[in-house]
């Protein structure tokens, strides 16, 4: 699997796997990352389609979802950008974190861990860190 | 209009004591990019024939958009076999000349575009072509056509990287905002595998798995591994 960049935008597409959602995950986390900034301008369908050899109606799918999501949107006759709503790509970058926390959560639940034994592994490591802060 | 394009059951066609087709089953929807794969002699281009009307299989039954393949379905299918015949005096601009006076739904507008973008030389002599300059050119010619069905037969056999590479994004290119269906056999699928969004695999004749490209690969993994994957298991047996 390598790496490509398109515009300011990375990706890395893993074949084995369904490609909508891989370039429509890695779409959004370049956004609530900031890698690329409100406003600016997202590949056309066509150069994506391009770039990662995949069909653009592939592209065009993850691109409708990212619009109605309200990350992205279309100006005629120019292309796609990136909201230039702030607050919108805040409560997506909430959305995401909670994801993520929920996800550690799950897993760690799987494991057999308690919350507790969770949150005390977190503490542990916020003391570490503001110790090395110092 | 029903919703399915090539629609086989029990499709059987012997050469000799070979089974060419093996009872061949399946449904193609309309409306995708389909890659038909499978090892070399698995029965492909056969299937293909059948579309067209060039090979009448032993038993079984073939429905080409809706209708049973003959030359009423023909002026609606481009197809591109696996061997090319050429008017030797032709240049690639006498070629689509002579695709704009013969081919039902030939747009010359789009063969020029596709051939500048394909860096095809219009004053380019058929005779001194080379193979990869031979196969973009009959590439062009097929999507350059208007119809609802496009079947290439192993485009990119056999050509240099290059001109592979050209093919790729001139299918892409063409890929939008189009309304048709198009069959691409191939069994190199590392290159062109996420251009597909049906697959259909074939094995001896027989369809062995065929679905939503992005549904099997959440199932079984990339196309590449499941062509793997049978294929050792053909090489067991």
């Amino acid at each position: 699997m390598q790496e490509q960049r398109v515009g300011s935008i990375r990706f890395q597409i893993d074949f084995s796997q369904p490609l909508y959602e891989q370039i429509l995950e890695q779409i959004r986390s370049a956004i609530a990352k900031g890698e690329i900034g409100l406003g600016q301008k997202i590949p056309s369908v066509r150069e994506l389609a391009h770039e990662l050899r995949i069909n653009p109606n592939t592209v065009m799918r993850a691109y409708q979802e990212l619009e109605r999501d309200g990350l992205t949107e279309k100006r005629r006759g120019q292309g796609t950008f990136v909201t230039s709503s702030k607050e919108r790509v805040e409560t997506f970058r909430q959305e995401l974190a909670a994801r993520y926390i929920d996800a550690f959560l799950s897993q760690m639940e799987s494991l057999g861990y308690s919350w507790s034994d969770v949150a005390a592994y977190v503490k542990k490591k916020i003391d570490e860190r503001s110790g090395e802060r110092g | 209009m029903t919703n399915i394009c090539v629609r086989c059951e029990q499709l059987v066609k012997r050469y000799e004591n070979k089974a060419a087709l093996d009872h061949l089953t399946v449904e193609i929807p309309m409306h995708r990019i389909v890659g038909i794969l499978g090892p070399n002699g698995c029965g492909k281009s056969t299937f293909f024939r059948t579309m067209t009307g060039l090979v009448a299989p032993d038993s079984g039954h073939i429905e080409v958009l809706g209708r049973k393949p003959g030359w009423a379905t023909n002026r609606d299918i481009a197809y591109l076999p696996d061997r090319a015949r050429w008017y030797p005096n032709h240049t690639v601009e006498k070629a689509m000349k002579w695709a704009d006076a013969f081919l039902p739904g030939f747009d010359m507008e789009a063969a020029r575009r596709l051939a500048d973008f394909m860096e095809l030389d219009m004053d380019l002599k058929v005779n001194g072509m080379s193979r990869g300059q031979e196969a973009r050119l009959m590439l062009l010619l097929c999507l350059s056509r208007e119809v609802p069905l496009v079947i290439l037969d192993e485009p990119f056999l056999g050509i240099d990287v290059l001109s592979r590479e050209q093919i790729i994004e001139g299918l892409i290119d063409f890929l939008e905002d189009r309304e048709q269906t198009i069959l691409i056999s191939t069994h190199e699928i590392h290159e062109v595998e996420g251009l597909f969004d049906y697959a259909v695999f074939i094995d001896r004749g027989r369809v062995i798995l065929s679905g939503e490209t992005e549904a099997l690969r959440a199932e079984h993994g990339s196309l590449r591994d499941i062509f793997k994957t049978f294929y050792k298991r053909r090489l067991k047996r």
